[in-house]
This record gives structure tokens, sequence and C-alpha cells, in this order.
């Protein structure tokens, strides 16, 4: 009992101060949401979002965003992993470059050195892969509205994968040695032992690495702001820019947090399925 | 005889894809540096040029002429600032969830694993509002205070990892010697985990460190931005100065490439017994 007054006492200060500043913040997205400029109630900030004739493109393209980068930092990040649970020395010169150097680079930074790399004259992209001869002429890759998102979902998974390598890393560390033996002693061979010992001892983190990056990408705003604003267009417009958009571009404070608090609904449903989804894996 | 000889060819298999793997990651990096050294004919030169024909700082000396080192001393306040804050306001809750079971553990827990979910996209007009209400936008403290929702969350859940590996029999010990909660927490706690919470607040002083859209919206003032907002204006005005740009880039990155490299043993610690086993 002592014990239980002792812990609220040092839980209350931060969550009064933290959570009393998010309620307040999400509080005052609802009210502005559901007001006019001259604060009566209204339901036209959202009938205004939901009519926008850009929605249907934010949506289209944060869903091939999400999927895009996270999907190729999962799969960048787990095969790194692999690849150094694997090697005795020099994990610590390979772990710094390709699990830490990404990662430590400023997002403002990654962003304008892949501008950089993906300029239609000045370029290495379009040099190299004209040299390789992937390419016939240089193109625009960040101009063209065709181009444009899978440039940046590119460099977002180079900016991205290496917390989802790290938490991989971590987890195949985890997985007992004596499981590999037992099926070595089956017959099972490499590709076997990966479907039936890795994959499955590695369930949780692979859907909390999911959820983290799933999330963390929806949200992430700096990458895309630097290489393209959005454009060509609305070619790179993701939920993140258009709210930025809205609100500081066109001013409109009570469409941009009626667009908010959808997405906040959109990520605690998100967040709820992993959780599900986690909570059943512990049953089993 | 066999099965050493595969294992020795899939190691050496692994160590060439590691290689190829490392150019091509750090591929990016190695461009800026380059780019940053070449004369502004050679950047705009075509066909372009890989290594650098003649070596120049004259952007690393452009760079200098701006309010660069201004910028990048209102990153160190900023970030210190918010690395300390969030320390205090999470070191204590991170203790009570790692050692104490309370009836609303589970659920305040599940509270702040949400928050650190949460948009900061979706809370700029608020937070603006917000801080010209009470008065501390485009100001250091207001700024940090608007990267505390984000940090502080974060903070909690990883000393919690830190401070659930500590053996239940040392606090104990210390407890039997009659020391109180506080001198305990102050000799014995703190002495052991310095590290792991110093690498928290080097998190939370990196998250600030590499922010751009917070930084930018609410310090309007030039001379008092922080630098990824510094850095954003050189591609936003008319046509992007790349050389500047690039040094000042490489020299923004040097401070967390280093604080990564040094603490990863820390870094990876946290992460993944806070996020994955967490």
């Amino acid at each position: 009992m002592r014990q239980e007054k002792r812990a609220y006492k040092m839980v209350l200060p931060f969550l009064t101060i933290i959570v009393g500043l998010v309620v307040y913040l999400v509080g005052t997205n609802v009210i502005l949401s559901f007001t006019t400029e001259g604060g009566k109630f209204t339901l036209l900030n959202y009938v205004e979002v939901v009519t926008d004739p850009v929605l249907p493109t934010v949506i289209l393209n944060t869903v091939l965003w999400t999927v895009g980068s996270v999907g190729g930092q999962i799969l960048v990040g787990f095969s790194i992993a692999l690849l150094l649970n694997r090697i005795d020395f020099g994990e610590v010169f390979f772990r710094s470059i390709l699990l830490i150097l990404p990662w430590a680079t400023l997002d403002v930074v990654a962003g304008v050195t892949w501008k950089w790399m993906y300029n239609d004259m000045y370029g290495v992209i379009n040099d190299v892969l004209q040299n390789i001869g992937l390419i016939d002429q240089y193109l625009a890759w960040l101009g063209n509205t065709d181009l444009a998102l899978p440039a940046v979902v590119i460099a977002n998974i180079w900016k991205g994968y290496c917390l989802a390598g790290i938490f991989f890393v971590a987890g195949l560390q985890g997985i007992p040695k004596q499981l590999y033996e037992v099926a070595e002693i089956d017959g099972a061979n490499p590709l076997r032992q990966f479907i039936h010992v890795t994959l499955p001892q590695m369930r949780e983190v692979i859907l909390t690495t999911l959820l983290l990056t799933t999330i963390w990408t929806i949200n992430y705003f700096p990458l895309i702001y630097m290489m393209t604003g959005g454009g060509p267009g609305h070619a790179t417009e993701t939920f993140a820019t258009y709210i930025y958009r809205l609100s500081f571009s066109f001013l409109e404070f009570h469409e941009s947090a009626a667009l908010s608090n959808i997405l906040l609904v959109i990520i605690v449903f998100i967040a709820f399925f992993f959780l599900k989804k986690l909570n059943e894996g512990e049953g089993v | 005889m066999k099965k050493s000889t595969r294992t020795n060819l899939g190691k050496t298999i692994s160590y060439v894809l590691l290689t190829a793997l490392s150019i091509i990651v750090a591929f990016p990096i190695i461009w800026l540096l380059f780019t940053s050294l070449k004369t502004y004919p050679e950047i705009y030169d075509f066909p372009i040029t890989y290594f650098p024909r003649e070596i120049t700082f004259e952007h690393f000396g452009e760079i200098a002429g701006t309010s660069f080192f201004k910028n990048f001393l209102n990153s160190i306040i900023v970030s210190s600032g918010t690395a300390i804050m969030s320390l205090i306001l999470g070191i204590f809750p991170a203790y009570a969830f790692s050692k104490y079971s309370f009836k609303l553990k589970r659920p305040m827990l599940v509270i702040i694993l949400l928050l650190q979910m949460s948009p900061m996209v979706a809370f700029l007009v608020p937070m603006f509002s917000l801080l010209r209400n009470v008065g501390i936008l485009d100001t250091y403290f207001g700024l940090i205070v608007s990267y505390l929702p984000f940090t502080a969350p974060i903070t909690v859940v990883f000393l919690r990892s830190f401070f659930a590996g500590i053996p239940k029999e040392i606090e104990e010990a210390a407890k039997v010697d009659g020391a109180s909660l506080y001198q305990t927490f102050v000799k014995v706690i703190f002495p052991i985990t310095l590290p792991g919470i110093a690498a928290v607040g080097i998190y939370a002083f990196l998250f600030t460190w590499k922010e751009l859209m917070y930084a930018m919206t609410f310090m309007t003032t030039q001379g008092k931005q922080t630098i990824p907002a510094f850095l954003q204006l050189f591609v936003s005005q008319y046509s992007t100065r790349w050389g500047p740009l690039f040094a000042g880039s490489l020299m923004a990155t040097i401070p967390p490439l280093i604080m990564f490299i040094v603490l990863q043993r820390y870094f990876i610690e946290g992460l993944t017994s806070g996020s994955v086993k967490g």
C-alpha cells in the first residue's frame, strides 16, 4: 500500500504535465475542428476536408509512401541483421556504417543530399544509371509526377531502415542456439531453418518493428518537405505534409485541425490493431 | 569437415555483401563530403566529376560567414534544455514503472507508449497558439516545452528498462544498511545507471538536434533558430546554394554521428529492451 502511494507520487507529476499538455493540444484541435472562424459550432470543416479533391491523392500517397518505406526498411534491416549475425569480427565497424550512419544523419541533411543526388542535370544517380545503361537520358526524378514518390520512398528507406536493423539484430541474438542445432539434426537446410525457426521466433520483434516504423513513417515530415515540399503538384503529398501546408501555407487552421483529428484516429486504430496482434501471440 | 567449409564460405559471402552494402549506404554521405570540397564551377560541371579535381574550403569559409555558429549554439542550448527537462520529468516515473506494482500501471504505460506515436504535425497549430498565448513563442524555453510531449515518453520507456536491469539485492542491501529511498537513489541506483541515463539524455538531445518542423515554425527570429531551420533556408530560397549548404550539413552531422557511434551500445540496449521487449 505504501509502495503504491509512492509509485503514484512518482508518476503523477509526469502524467499531469505531459498528458495534461497533450490533452490540451488534442482538445484545442477538437474545438478548432468543430467551430467556424467566428467560434460557432459547425461540421463544415469535416465536410470540406472529406470532399477536398486533394484528399484521395493524399490518402493514396500516404499508403504508398508508408507501405513502400516500411516494406523496404524491414527488408533491408532484416537482411543486414542476418548478415551481421553471421560474422565474428569487424562487427562494430559494419554496425557503425550500416546501423548508425543513416540514422545519425540529420533529416534535413538527408533530404538535401538526396535532392542533390536526384538532380536532373548534375545528379550522380542519373550519371550512374546512364553509365550502366539503365537509362538513356537524364531523368527529372523529383520533377516528374510518376517518379517523385518512388524517389522519396527510396531516400526514406535509406534514412529509416537502421531502427528496424537494430531491433532485428537484438531479436536474432535472443534466439536460443539449440533450436538451430535441433533443426540441423532433423536435416533442415538453411532456408527451412529460416522459415521454421528464425521467423516464428522473431514474430514479436517483427510485429513491434512493423508497428513503430509504420507509425513513424506516416508521421515523418522533414524528408519529403526538403526534397519536394509535397510536389510536384501533390505527387508526394502525404498527411504530414498536407496538414502542414493547410496550416502554415493556406492558414486553414480549422480544416487542418479536422484533418489532424482524422490522422490521430487512424494512428490510434493502427496502434491498437498491432497491440491486439501482439497480445494474441502471447496466448499461443 | 563439409560443414565447416560451408560456414567459412557463408562467412566470406557475408563479408563481401556487408562491404558492398557499406559502400552503398555510406555513398550519400561521401557524396556530400566530396561536393562540399568542390569549387562552384566543378559542382556545376557536366558531365559530373566524382573525385574533386581541386579541393577547396571556400564553402566552409562561406558558411562560417553566416549565422551558422550562432545557430549551432542555439541548437546546443535547445537540445541540452530538452534533454535535461525530459530526464527530470521521466526519471521518477521510469523508476516507479520498473520497480513497483500498482493498480493503474498498465493503462498508464499504454498511454505513455501511445504518446510517443503521436504525430508532431497534428499538434503544430495548437502548440503554436499555446506558446503564443503563454508568451513563450520564439523563445528557447517555448521550443523546449514543445518537444517534451515527444521526448519525455521515450525517456520513461528507455529508463524503465535500465532500472529494471538493476538486481533487487543491491537495493535491498542499501535498505538494510538504513538508507532512505532518496539515499539509495543518489548513492546506489544513480551511479549504476549513469551510462544509461546519459544515453537517454543524449537521445532526447539528438531528437531535438534533428527536428525541423517545430524549429522552423516556433522560432520566428532567424538568429534564434536551430540548425535544421537554418539549413532549410538555403533550399527554400530562390535557388539552392549547394556549396555552403553542404558544408553546413556536414558540420551539423558530425556531433550526432560521434555521439551515436560512441554510445551505440546503450542506444541499442535501451531501444530494444524498451520498445521490443517492453
